[in-house]
């Protein structure tokens, strides 16, 4: 189930207030990794969504951001059509892929599901890395930015496209978090936990998963758009399996199941990455300590964790209050 | 072509459905057995053969490196295991895929400062250099070394699961832990001893890979899907299972690469793809 | 009614404010950690990957620049900022954007991966920073996509392969297998090959490529080739790949004789090819013997230095750095000067002779046939031959 708990909500607010922040007072370079996080948090939304609600771990969720970017660029940039409706071709191709893979992966799961969605991932991959015309591995300039000019904003300034793109970032995690209080949501949660229950009461399982992972699509499109205006450039590298994995470790990093979780793992790899390797080639190493240490402290995630914590704080706190006789035990102090 | 075109395409795929099978059945039977996402296991591969190539130096000897390699691989495993694997097997698969890929990190980097960034080589011992006359073609003799291996190691395996009081009792974990719990195994050992042979197998197959197709830092990343996929295609937890995958991904690559070249780098993901759908546990799954 | 107590709320606050603090000394301290102080008199930005699978190609560029600097005495006129382009090209694009519109360097320099080059070309043009190109060698970068502001020193993919096609052909090599992976490198370095080699006279019977980066064993590939029946086999391999193909061919005694593009058998990792890579047969812009004074010179300050023997890659670090501070020497004072005079550099170097032409601003070079050898227990290069001068065509390049 999820909760837009007042603790999410500050989280959330304060998260955007730091990267705004930090892109407007911070070197110019401080913008680029502000983008670079925002990209990746979306991504990790949209795989929360699947993973942390649905169950439904999916390696394949770069690759969608992918295609989105190449949809919005072959559209744009090789076809010559204008932008708008290039990048809403962009977020359709995104949702009819992921959906389709959905619909094709509902009968499995665990780590099935995890393999087969690699396999799509993977094919996409070959797919665009082959492509002689798309530029293969080489990969496609030539994108252009939205012209809003009509409004006053001048995209080519950094700083504006990088307030945008929090503005983009936002409206992701809204649109998630409604679409997960509703009843869809609920039913996805249910699908999650018991499957069979869920068909037992008449509902289309198949279906369903289908559609969650469609909207996921349309999340991460969002993430492939942005990413393409970024660098004005693709490649198909946003399509290998290693950029779902760096987003499914942020994912688990932040905590798995809060949508807020995600955006907090993004903004610590990220800003940890960029901190580390200024002074060592050899970062990996640290992020995978720093990783480690995240699910001995608790597995929750950072941001997971932190909640918890506080949740058992304030519940202890109402027993206290409320004078609750002890002999009932409280859940939740195990590890 | 002719006849011996295709025994020699057949010898190919054969020694290359063997290495995958050496690093398959280690984490199959870790999956099926302590229900452990090990991704990891590729990295003590990457392992092996680097230490297999400082201990070739070291000693001026193959066969020391290919036997103290996996022994060295496994004293890593076992540390390994008592300071994470074994709190990590109750956490759930998110949590196991979080540390493993914590580790592959780590010996990503640990592998950069100890050996440097350049790919290196190992020779394959004198005994086995050149080529030996095969079922009427001139084969190098250490691929063949490499397929006799392979088979070795399933015979083993098979008689030990088969035939042997520990290979029951594995099996019956493997069905079922806590009835064979129940039941008097003690499951807590037998964890720690299939995981330490599971990485003697990683190791092992490291070293003995690392003549062909020597050690790069991104040597398990790379070997790591389709390790993956094998286990995946062929079951859980099954010996059968990683037979049935590794000759199949084995044989399919490599006649892919011969026939179809244009397209084979994407026939094992069809191939993957295909098998999850139409049997989303896997060919051969060790429980029913 | 639910009352919130004060210390409920003091919990959030005090969660908040310690987070907010944390933050914002990270930012700070990543804010400070940015500020490049400036004394020197030309700043450059060396953008190279350090991590990944060509990390040692980056060091050993980089090793050759330094090297270059420090051997002139010259190392107070230049503030060398090196960042990591991770190979990947978003990130080479971010880090080139910071170099020049945060550390405000007057010339970049380096570029391993034709991926990255293509994504800041766009940039680097529109920016009007000078680029020196010290490996990077996509054949459009010097064509289709030149520019007045992107100057390569190192070599460009037609470049290394059309003089081999040219001489296999008039050498008595009548037909060829060739093989290379599945990429736009591959596909360049073979379809000059093959231009060059049908147009002397030869034919290509056969053609493979190889998935790129997955495939670790060619054994199917050699059996392939060894079937055709071709006089000779030419691929283009380069690192890891390049050590695993020439040892398997090796191990499966193939009669037929095997050329390449010079990576095949790089000084920087032709060690590990064992005894597989004696006889075989390549061209490369650059071999350490080379019998030159200038050369002979470099190479006794490198193993001085480094303690190793450079390879074609350190020579071209080396090369960069020489035609900076060249272009320096005639008046390169800012970007706009410096973008001027980088295309009319031209000396001696310890490849030989070299100058940029400037039709395309790609270098022109000696091209060297040689063929790997083993000497006092040491894998070294023997010269055959040397195609002199050797220029690409315009081929679309409009400046």
């Amino acid at each position: 189930m999820f909760y837009q708990t007042k603790f999410r909500s500050i989280t959330l607010i304060a998260a955007l207030i730091f990267l705004a922040s930090y892109a407007s007072f911070g070197s110019y370079f401080a913008r680029e990794i502000v983008v670079e996080i925002i990209i990746l948090a979306i991504l990790a939304i949209s795989l929360d969504l699947c993973a942390g609600f649905g169950g439904m771990v999916s390696l394949c969720h770069g690759a969608i951001m992918g295609v989105a970017a190449y949809a919005f660029a072959i559209m744009s940039a090789k076809l010559g059509w204008p932008l708008f409706p290039s990048a809403l071709i962009g977020l359709l191709a995104a949702v009819v892929v992921s959906g389709l893979v959905g619909w094709v992966t509902a009968r499995t799961n665990g780590i099935f599901f995890i393999m087969a969605t690699l396999a799509f991932g993977q094919m996409a991959y070959t797919f665009f890395f082959k492509s002689r015309w798309l530029g293969g591995d080489d990969g496609m300039g030539g994108i252009s930015r939205f012209d809003l000019s009509a409004i006053g904003l001048e995209m080519n300034n950094s700083l504006t496209f990088t307030y945008l793109g929090l503005g983009v970032l936002l409206l992701a995690y809204g649109l998630t978090a409604m679409v997960m209080r509703s009843g869809f949501g609920r039913t996805l949660s249910g699908i999650h936990v018991n499957e069979d229950r869920m068909k037992a009461l008449g509902v289309n399982t198949a279906a369903h998963r289908a559609k969650a992972m469609a909207f996921s699509g349309f999340i991460a499109g969002l993430a492939g758009l942005i990413a393409a205006q970024h660098t004005l450039y693709i490649s198909p590298e946003l399509l290998i399996w290693t950029t779902s994995g760096e987003a499914l470790i942020v994912v688990i990093l932040g905590g798995l199941g809060t949508l807020v979780g995600p955006v907090i793992g993004a903004i610590l790899l990220i800003l940890m990455k960029h901190e580390i390797s200024d002074y060592t080639d050899y970062w990996h190493a640290f992020i995978g300590l720093v990783l480690i240490f995240t699910v001995l402290a608790g597995g929750r995630g950072v941001f997971g964790q932190i909640e918890y914590w506080l949740n058992s704080l304030r519940s202890r706190h109402h027993d206290t209050d409320n004078h609750q006789t002890a002999g009932k035990p409280q859940g939740g102090d195990h590890a | 072509m002719d006849l011996s075109f295709w025994i020699l395409q057949f010898l190919n795929a054969m020694q290359y459905s063997m290495l995958l099978f050496l690093l398959s059945i280690g984490l199959t039977v870790i999956f099926g057995l302590l229900h452990f996402v090990n991704l990891a296991h590729a990295s003590l591969y990457m392992m092996g053969a680097y230490i297999g190539i400082s201990v070739a130096a070291l000693t001026g000897s193959f066969w020391a490196a290919f036997f103290l390699a996996p022994v060295i691989v496994t004293l890593i495993g076992a540390m390994l295991y008592f300071t994470l694997i074994d709190r990590m097997r109750t956490a759930g698969p998110m949590n196991q895929v979080l540390v493993t890929f914590g580790l592959i990190f780590i010996f990503l980097d640990l592998v950069r400062m100890g050996w440097g960034d350049i790919a290196l080589g190992l020779d394959g011992p004198q005994s086995l250099s050149g080529t030996t006359r095969f079922l009427g073609v001139d084969y190098p003799a250490y691929r063949l070394f490499i397929i006799a291996l392979g088979l070795g190691v399933m015979t083993t395996m098979w008689f030990i699961l088969s035939r042997t009081q520990i290979g029951v009792m594995i099996r019956a974990s493997v069905e079922n832990t806590n009835m064979a719990a129940a039941m008097g195994i003690n499951v807590s050992t037998l964890f720690f001893l299939v995981f330490c042979f599971g990485c003697a197998l990683a190791g092992l197959a490291g070293v003995a890979a690392a003549p062909i197709l020597s050690a790069t830092t991104t040597m398990g990343i790379t070997i790591l899907i389709p390790t993956l996929i094998v286990v995946v295609i062929g079951g859980l937890g099954s010996l059968e299972g990683a037979i049935a995958g590794s000759i199949i991904i084995g044989f399919m690559e490599t006649f892919g690469a011969v026939m179809i070249p244009s397209f084979s780098a994407v026939l094992t993901y069809v191939l993957l793809a295909v098998v999850l759908i139409w049997r989303p546990q896997g060919l051969i799954p060790a429980r029913g | 009614m639910e009352k919130y107590n004060l210390s409920y709320w003091g919990t959030i606050v005090k969660t908040i404010a310690t987070k907010l603090a944390l933050v914002t000394g990270l930012c700070l301290n990543l804010g400070f950690s940015m500020i490049s102080t400036a004394s020197a008199e030309t700043k450059v930005g060396l953008l190279l990957p350090y991590t990944g699978t060509y990390a040692a190609l980056g060091n050993a560029i980089t090793e050759g620049f330094e090297l270059a600097i420090e051997e002139a005495g010259r190392e107070d006129e230049f503030t060398v900022i090196v960042e990591d382009s991770e190979m990947k090209p978003p990130v080479g694009l971010a880090k080139a954007r910071k170099l020049v519109y945060q550390d405000e360097v007057d010339v970049i320099a380096g570029v391993v991966s034709s991926g990255v080059l293509g994504a800041m070309r766009d940039f680097i043009h529109q920016s009007q920073v000078p680029l020196i190109v010290a490996n990077a060698g996509n054949n459009l970068a010097t064509g289709e996509n030149c520019s007045p502001y992107i100057v390569r020193v190192s070599f460009s993919n037609g470049q290394i392969n059309r003089p081999m096609g040219t001489w296999l052909a008039e050498n008595g090599v009548k037909t060829i297998y060739t093989l290379a992976p599945d990429y736009a490198a591959g596909h360049q370095m073979i379809d000059a090959f093959t231009k060059a080699f049908t147009a002397a006279g030869g034919e290509v019977i056969g053609s493979e490529f190889t998935p790129f980066g997955q495939t670790k064993d060619f054994g199917p590939y050699l059996t392939n080739a060894q079937a055709s029946g071709a006089d000779g086999i030419f691929v283009f391999y380069a690192g890891g790949e390049a050590i695993n193909f020439v040892k398997q061919y090796g191990s499966f005694d193939i009669k037929t004789p095997l050329y390449g593009s010079g990576f095949l058998t790089s000084p920087l990792y032709v060690e590990a090819e064992g005894e597989a890579a004696i006889g075989v047969r390549a061209s490369l812009h650059y071999i350490p013997t080379l019998d030159t004074p200038e050369n002979k010179a470099f190479i006794k300050a490198f193993q001085a230095k480094y303690n190793a023997m450079p390879s074609e890659y350190a020579v071209q670090g080396y090369d960069a750095a020489l035609a900076l501070m060249a272009a320096v020497d005639n008046g390169g004072v800012d970007r706009a000067t410096l973008a001027a005079q980088l295309p009319r550099v031209s000396y001696v170097g310890p490849r030989g002779p070299l100058e940029i032409d400037p039709a395309t601003n790609n270098i022109v070079q000696n091209i060297y046939i040689y063929d790997t050898v083993m000497e006092n227990g040491v894998l070294t290069q023997k010269m055959i031959d040397t195609v002199p001068s050797v220029r690409d065509d315009a081929a679309g390049c409009q400046m």
